[in-house]
């Protein structure tokens, strides 16, 4: 199957927001998300963006019955670790179901490798619902491995009013 | 017991380099830290910074016997969630072990909180090691939620979540370079 990977720009808002809610039904959480095509323009493509972006597009003679050509994505943002240094965190990464196993899923996590390894990172981390036993499989197949398993690290989050509880002085 | 935070700059990198050996050896994994001093200087002090600093200071007259004002830290980042929108992400939090229990560690989160809130985060987000009662009691304290396990609510989390990580591995190479 013909495809391209290419960095995101403005005008791919829609579609990245379009796919983040297929992403969201597919984790079974679309009630949560929040985000809209204009905190995408907003906070990805502002003087500071919060993340990068990376499209994989069809050619036209494979669109989507509605027409689609952009059919998966990836969102990543440098980040730091105090023991390791310079890391990429990859926030999302998705292709819709009737485009995969051809590669597009690796071609784009691969993209964000490469990227992050150009800006001096040495670890690439995201998570995975413990569910998603096809997820899993790919990723271990791209050799990534568990560090909850390995380590015992925990997901913590403060937000909402406890945020602004303990945000205050 | 009297203290200071304020923004870490240049000149706290060997203080907070020392306090990050200090936080390794405490989680039992000293051997793994790569970062030096001057990594610090050139990640958090540059044009455009990979993370922010947070210093906690004592007075001189509260010094510790090797003669260290600065006692305390949090290193943060901006980061994005594809639901919430912008995030802030405490990467550490240290207070050294003669100065606990005072607040310290209490003031240099919500500093984060603060931090992050204002630049319009809606979520702070962390990982703690699960053997580390005394830290998860303190967490929970301060109405942070295990985001793993059962505790909650997905993201990623959902039913046990895991927190996946490329480590350097000799037998595969996901983008073609020697790790």
């Amino acid at each position: 199957m013909d495809f391209s990977i290419r960095a995101a720009n403005l005008e791919d808002c829609k579609d990245i927001a379009r796919m983040i809610m297929e992403l969201a039904e597919y984790e079974k959480v679309s009630e949560h998300v929040k985000v809209t095509q204009k905190d995408l323009e907003q906070d990805g493509f502002s003087k500071n963006p919060f993340f990068h972006g990376i499209v994989a597009e069809v050619p036209e003679a494979q669109r989507t019955k509605d027409g689609h050509v952009k059919i998966g994505y990836a969102l990543y943002f440098l980040s730091y670790s105090s023991w390791k240094g310079r890391c990429v965190y990859m926030e999302d990464l998705y292709v819709m179901p009737e485009f995969r196993g051809k590669g597009i899923g690796k071609a784009l996590m691969s993209k964000v490798a490469q990227l992050g390894m150009a800006a001096g990172c040495t670890q690439l981390n995201f998570t995975v619902l413990d569910w998603n036993k096809a997820s899993l499989d790919f990723y271990a197949a791209q050799g990534c491995s568990d560090v909850t398993a390995a380590l015992g690290y925990h997901v913590m989050r403060c937000e909402g009013a406890e945020l602004e509880r303990l945000a205050q002085p």
